[in-house]
């Protein structure tokens, strides 16, 4: 193609305006991945560290609303169906729905458990609690508390409670020492303080007490049942469909990971906003640029696209010899930048603090480098067409008067 | 002898707001084929329009104009500048060669461009046109790396790459010292005679004007007859 062997010479007719050019077109790049791949980042360490140490999706007896009785219209009388605070919701069929839960695709783990408010009593301390009753051979499969122990040890057995750092500090307690439970059914017994945790949620390590399933039967008065199944999942992305789809199979309550977290889910999608708002000025950045340096090249171009425009040569050709600078441009820019963009985010990554980890929660391998490529080439071309367009119409006989 | 060029009654009318004015005023021109034609006159007496408007690079106010047979005053632009692709030759005071391009390249040019590459049937009429005004060894070197004289011949080496019916000259020699518009002049005459190819020629130059073999003679934008011709030249 003619047309892009003269764009070609058109721009190595000049090396170091090129150069600049496309570095400048580079660095914009750069700023486009950095920014996607820092926002990303952000996003998935927020989402990780939220996800990691909670159910993707939590199964619940449906929540039973006091019903208005419509009387008769000729005796006009009204009543209300008032809910049973004595009767204890619960799931009854729960070991056929875990194993309904097991059998969907994506489902990593699940834990059945009983839920409920206590108070845990030494001496005169006494503190509120969340305590939750689980199978002891599923104590990691929503939230990872073996890993977490930093004294005693994850053996629940018949009366061992595993209970956070903050909430032992409270209450001025040590692995090994014994606790009074106190719930909210009226249960009591003295258990035994077998780990400490220290995940690093305050939520978790000042609130909650893990104790068996058998263990909390007793004390919160449910002989048979489960207060709620917890879920896990290979992609938690995946947690809306499938509480979907749980909802509807068992006709329980199903409530995905981000309608808990809703707070979250609006900071991520303002700083998204604002990601793509920086990303919007990095493109119109770049467009400005290599239009106005075609445009400075258009004109300095006049008399000789003005001969070629005597010649006979048609303004399609001279449109596609400058649309065709904009691509190289865009394409030569755009390439560089991804690989500066990428070198700048995998170093950042590699950097540790103090902790080990990170100072900036970037994501490399999220730059949105295709997209980038894309859009950097398009918008070098559209930048190419209106000084494109404006050499095309030079009028020969005034370029070559000149 | 077959016509190359025929116009009749060009009229050209300049407006400045309500200002008119009439550069040609009815002129007529007759080319035929492997003419060598001066066209002279005074500084404004509209040679330099005619010859735009004979090159179809103006549109006159009225006139018709014919070239190889053909009805060009009606072209739309894309018309008019595919047969100025095809048909005419053009040569400038300033040879206007592209900097960026080997002598080669510019030659090849009108004939490339159109056809989306140098096809080696190109390059090897490129080589013999170079060859034909003495350039043959520099047909490798940047169009910016040769003399003012070596740019002009290439310059008409490219006119003449199409194979035009006309080429079209302004000033060819204007802006060369003698010995390089000699060479030029030269050139012309001999593709004139070897090829039989049509050239008109604007020119200022005596010189120039004496080695055609007629001259059209504009005063005040007509045509003056030959019995009345006074010598405009500068």
């Amino acid at each position: 193609m003619f047309a892009l062997k003269v764009a070609r010479r058109y721009l190595t007719s000049n090396p170091a305006q090129t150069a600049l050019l496309v570095t400048g077109v580079a660095l914009g790049v750069t700023v486009f991945i950095f920014i996607t791949a820092l926002i990303e980042g952000l996003a998935v360490r927020l989402t990780d560290e939220v996800t990691a140490n909670s159910a993707h999706v939590t199964l619940e007896p449906p929540t039973r609303l006091a019903e208005i009785l419509r009387g008769d219209e000729a005796v006009r009388t009204e009543g209300v169906a008032l809910v049973s605070t004595f009767q204890r919701r619960q799931i009854r069929a729960w070991r056929s729905t875990a194993e309904l839960i097991t059998r969907q695709p994506g489902v990593s783990a699940l834990s059945p458990q009983i839920s409920g408010n206590a108070f845990l009593v030494k001496g005169e301390a006494v503190q509120p609690v969340s305590v939750t009753g689980l199978e002891p051979e599923g104590l990691d499969a929503i939230t990872p508390i073996t890993p977490n122990l930093v004294s005693g040890q994850g053996a629940l057995g018949a009366d061992g409670l595993l209970i956070g750092t903050q909430l032992a500090e409270d209450l001025g307690l040590t692995a090994g020492q014994p606790v009074l439970l106190r719930t909210d059914r009226g249960g009591e017994r003295l258990l035994t303080v077998r780990g400490i945790y220290k995940t690093g949620l305050q939520s978790l390590d000042s609130r909650v007490a893990f104790l068996s399933l058998q263990t909390a039967r007793p004390l919160f008065d449910l002989p048979e049942g489960v207060t709620n199944i917890e879920i896990k999942l290979d992609d938690p992305d995946r947690a809306r469909e499938v509480a979907d789809f749980l909802a509807g199979a068992t006709g329980l309550r199903a409530t995905p990971w981000q309608e808990k977290n809703l707070n979250l889910e609006d900071a991520l999608e303002a700083q998204g906003r604002t990601g793509t708002l920086i990303q919007i000025f990095s493109l119109i950045s770049i467009i400005i640029g290599v239009a106005s340096a075609l445009v400075l090249s258009a004109y300095r171009r006049r008399s000789e696209v003005g001969i070629m425009r005597a010649f006979g040569i048609s303004g399609g050709f001279i449109v596609a010899v400058f649309m065709l600078q904009g691509l190289l441009i865009g394409l030569a820019g755009g390439l560089l930048g991804c690989a500066s963009g990428y070198g700048l985010c995998t170093f950042l990554a590699s950097l540790t603090d103090a902790d080990g980890n990170p100072p900036l929660p970037i994501a490399p391998e999220r730059g949105g480098y295709v997209a980038v490529l894309i859009l950097t080439t398009l918008g070098a071309v559209l930048a190419s067409a209106f000084p494109a367009r404006s050499a095309s119409r030079i009028d020969p006989l005034e370029a070559i008067q000149q | 002898m077959r016509q190359v060029l025929q116009a009749r009654g060009i009229v050209m009318t300049f407006r400045n707001g309500d200002e008119e004015t009439e550069v040609l005023r009815g002129v007529d021109v007759d080319l035929a084929t492997g003419e060598l034609v001066a066209l002279v006159g005074a500084s404004g007496s509209g040679k330099s329009t005619l010859l735009s408007i004979l090159g179809l690079l103006l549109r006159p106010t009225a006139g018709e104009i014919q070239i190889a047979g053909e009805r060009v005053d009606r072209l739309n632009e894309k018309a008019r500048a595919a047969f100025r692709n095809r048909r005419l030759g053009f040569v400038f005071q300033f040879h206007h060669l592209l900097p960026d391009f080997t002598a080669m390249e510019n030659v090849a040019f009108p004939a490339a461009a159109p056809a989306g590459g140098i096809s080696p049937e190109m390059r090897r009429r490129a080589l013999s046109l170079l060859d034909r005004v003495g350039l043959s060894d520099r047909a490798d070197f940047p169009a910016t790396r040769l003399s003012g004289g070596q740019k002009q011949r290439v310059a008409i080496a490219r006119a003449l790459m199409n194979k035009p019916d006309l080429i079209i000259a302004d000033e060819p020699t204007g802006n060369l010292d003698l010995r390089s518009a000699g060479q030029v002049l030269d050139l012309m005459g001999e593709v004139n005679r070897q090829d039989g190819g049509t050239f008109l020629i604007c020119t200022h130059d005596e010189h120039v004007a004496a080695r055609c073999d007629r001259r059209i003679h504009l005063v005040d934008g007509k045509v003056q007859p030959d019995g009345e011709r006074s010598d405009h030249l500068n």
